[in-house]
């Protein structure tokens, strides 16, 4: 599913570079559930935004689902990451002013299918997270552990292959964490590849394989 | 390309920052408003001096004193003629004119400054000396009692037509302060039009046909006049006839110090011969001055220099609208562009669920647009309030609002907004999502 080749990224401010990505490797099969761990600015997130596509590589090769992602074009690496990426974050990144439907809905108004039928696909997701009564809300009513279930079914909502999330317990209590990380064994028994960033031991040994980030290289 | 979603988001968007966007709408309100309001008194203005100055007929002549002066072009330049000039004309050279063939009247004009007494009420008004033509030739019409006739005004006869704001001012009838008659000459005694918008406001009206001065005498200079009518209100702004006392030529002549005309309105037998009669008034006129301090004017020149003045009003319009358009296009530039820098996480998460650069675009493109038309469309619905209110209550000086003019300013609000609003929509579009995502 994800094949990273010597993958290379550095990030420069004023005249300081900064190398995060030193050449890392990675093969992450379909269906596979991933976590990778690391010291706090060990370039975790930039190597998420890179399987993302939020952001594109200085140097190497970078393949999702057998396409070589690093020759996209813009347009196409758009509609790549809307189809087949669905994202978790830390500060679940849901849009304030409009209600959790609205919310869960974004990636299919981006999307080239019509709407009309995927409208019962957003209540049937809210359903499954039990926030079908709070669908009309704005997200600042909502608990941390009900605005991450917003975000993970706006991540689901499109039926991507490939569910990344940075950090989706970062902000969450033990309780609130358990049943985020039930949510994210069912979705994986559904048949999604999941790649997960942790600072917890706890979330990583979740998944199938735990990898590490350390000096700009996975081990 | 999905340019209805954008503007479905874009709509949505205003509506979820409804109380910024109405802040930032209010440049546009005003300056649409303004630009509606400010182009409506320009034409209003236009208008009531059409009517004014063009109240010389097509088959009249006019005659000033003062010489006009013929610009570079060889047209003559009437408003160099219309400041004030010592007249040399005189009551003769009025009389030798009616000896001009193809001339069937001439209506000449005295005009002084004079207090004018009634009961306890002393007042300063202008005195006009003129012939029984007067009414006609200067569409004056009367509210009450006769104009003077020929043969009064051949008697000399004390006889007095009197503008309505100095029969109401006699009367009484309009609040105005009794003026100090030692004072300066400069206080206003008559009725401003403002003073009579605000009477007409607070339905402080009183009708003239309460209490008349017709039959009554008045007192001009030490002498007793019998008022024999009064004129209508007449809406002109400056040479309104509603502060004027009219009296015979004649019984002016003997009675003041007048003796040089303010002007002369020369009549022709018809349209056809107006150029000729034209040159010759000129050349009778100038037979008897020693030299040209004088200057004959017709219709199409008075129309020429109210040109002039229009061309200035429309100088002034633009100038106004610009104005108003960089200051409205400026504050909905910062605003949004504020509003996207407050939206940068909206715009990444936007981006990180698959929008396009053109869809990010797009959308704050249409956000801007439409808040610029929506507030245009506000700021001409309350010019228009305005101005109907204006008008269905003041009679002075009618606002005009030119179709033209509605358009011009929607078309402009779209202008501004598809202007304005590319800055703010480019710096939306060229936000990279993994930095945008992590902005605070
Ligand atoms: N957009 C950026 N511009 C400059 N430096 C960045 C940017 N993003 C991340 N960095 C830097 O790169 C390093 C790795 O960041 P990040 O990938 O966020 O680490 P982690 O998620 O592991 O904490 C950090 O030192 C961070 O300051
Ligand atoms: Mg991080």
């Amino acid at each position: 599913m994800i094949e990273l080749k010597d993958v290379r990224k550095h990030y420069r401010s004023g005249n300081l570079k900064s190398e995060v990505l030193r050449g890392v490797n990675l093969q992450v099969k379909k269906g596979e559930y991933v976590a990778i761990m690391g010291k706090s600015g060990s370039g975790k997130s930039t190597m998420l935004n890179l399987l993302g596509t939020l952001d594109v590589l200085d140097a190497g090769e970078y393949k999702l689902a057998g396409k070589s992602v690093h020759k996209m074009r813009r347009g196409k690496r758009v509609r790549l990451r809307n189809e087949e990426i669905g994202f978790v974050f830390q500060h679940f990144q849901l849009i304030p002013n409009l209600s959790v439907f609205q919310n869960v809905l974004l990636p299919l108004t981006y999307g080239r299918k019509r709407l009309g039928k995927k409208k019962g696909r957003v209540l049937t997701l809210l359903d499954e997270m039990g926030l079908l009564d709070k669908r009309n809300q704005k997200p600042d009513r909502l608990s941390g552990g009900e605005k991450q279930r917003v975000a993970i079914a706006r991540a689901l909502v499109n039926e991507p292959g490939l569910i990344l999330a940075d950090e989706p317990t970062g902000s969450l209590d033990e309780e609130t964490t358990e049943s985020i990380l039930s949510v994210f064994d069912r979705v994986h028994e559904q048949g999604a590849t999941i790649v997960v960033i942790t600072h917890d031991l706890e979330v990583a040994e979740r998944a199938d394989r735990i990898l590490r980030l350390h000096n700009g290289v996975l081990v | 390309m999905k340019l209805f979603t954008a503007f479905k988001l874009a709509c949505f968007g205003l509506w979820s920052n409804r109380y910024r966007v109405l802040s930032a709408m209010t440049g546009v309100v005003i300056g649409m408003f303004a630009v509606i309001v400010l182009t409506a008194i320009a034409i209003g203005v236009k208008d009531t001096l059409m009517k004014q100055m063009g109240s010389l007929g097509a088959e009249q002549i006019l005659v000033m004193p003062g010489r006009v002066l013929d610009t570079a072009n060889g047209q003559k330049d009437i408003l160099s003629g219309l400041t004030s000039v010592p007249s040399t004309l005189t009551y003769e050279d009025a009389l030798a004119l009616k000896d001009v063939p193809n001339v069937k009247t001439v209506t000449p004009q005295l005009e002084t400054v004079n207090f004018v007494n009634y009961g306890d009420k002393t007042i300063q008004s202008a005195i006009v000396g003129t012939t029984d033509q007067y009414s006609r030739v200067q569409h004056a019409k009367l509210a009450e009692g006769r104009f003077f006739t020929k043969e009064e005004q051949f008697a000399e006869a004390k006889v007095v037509v009197v503008g309505n704001n100095i029969h109401d001012s006699l009367l009484g009838k309009n609040g105005v302060p009794e003026p100090e008659v030692n004072g300066s000459a400069d206080v206003e005694e008559t009725k401003t039009w403002w003073k009579r918008i605000l009477d007409k406001l607070l339905g402080d009206n009183v009708s003239a046909q309460e209490n008349s001065l017709v039959g009554q005498m008045i007192t001009i200079n030490k002498e007793s006049f019998e008022v024999i009518g009064v004129l209508a209100p007449n809406a002109t702004l400056g040479s309104s006839t509603d502060n004027n006392v009219v009296m015979p030529i004649e019984t002016a002549l003997v009675t003041t110090e007048m003796k040089n005309l303010t002007k002369m309105i020369v009549e022709t037998s018809s349209l056809e011969v107006v150029d000729e009669v034209d040159g010759a008034v000129f050349n009778s006129l100038a037979a008897n001055h020693s030299e040209i301090d004088f200057s004959v004017v017709k219709q199409d020149q008075m129309l020429g220099a109210l040109g002039k003045v229009t061309s200035i009003l429309q100088v002034m319009l633009v100038g106004i609208t610009v104005t108003a358009l960089f200051i409205s296009g400026t504050g909905i530039m910062n605003v949004m562009v504020m509003s996207v820098r407050e939206r940068t996480r909206e715009i990444g998460i936007r981006k990180a669920l698959g929008a396009t650069t053109f869809e990010i675009m797009m959308q704050f493109f249409f956000e801007t647009l439409l808040l610029c038309i929506i507030g245009g469309a506000i700021g001409i619905g309350l010019g228009y309030a305005i101005i109907e209110v204006w008008n269905s209550n003041i009679e002075i000086f009618a606002l005009v609002l030119p179709m033209w003019a509605v358009k011009l300013a929607l078309y402009t609000s779209v202008a501004i907004g598809s202007l304005v609003g590319i800055y703010p929509a480019l710096k939306a579009a060229s936000m990279k999502p993994s930095k945008a995502l992590r902005f605070e």
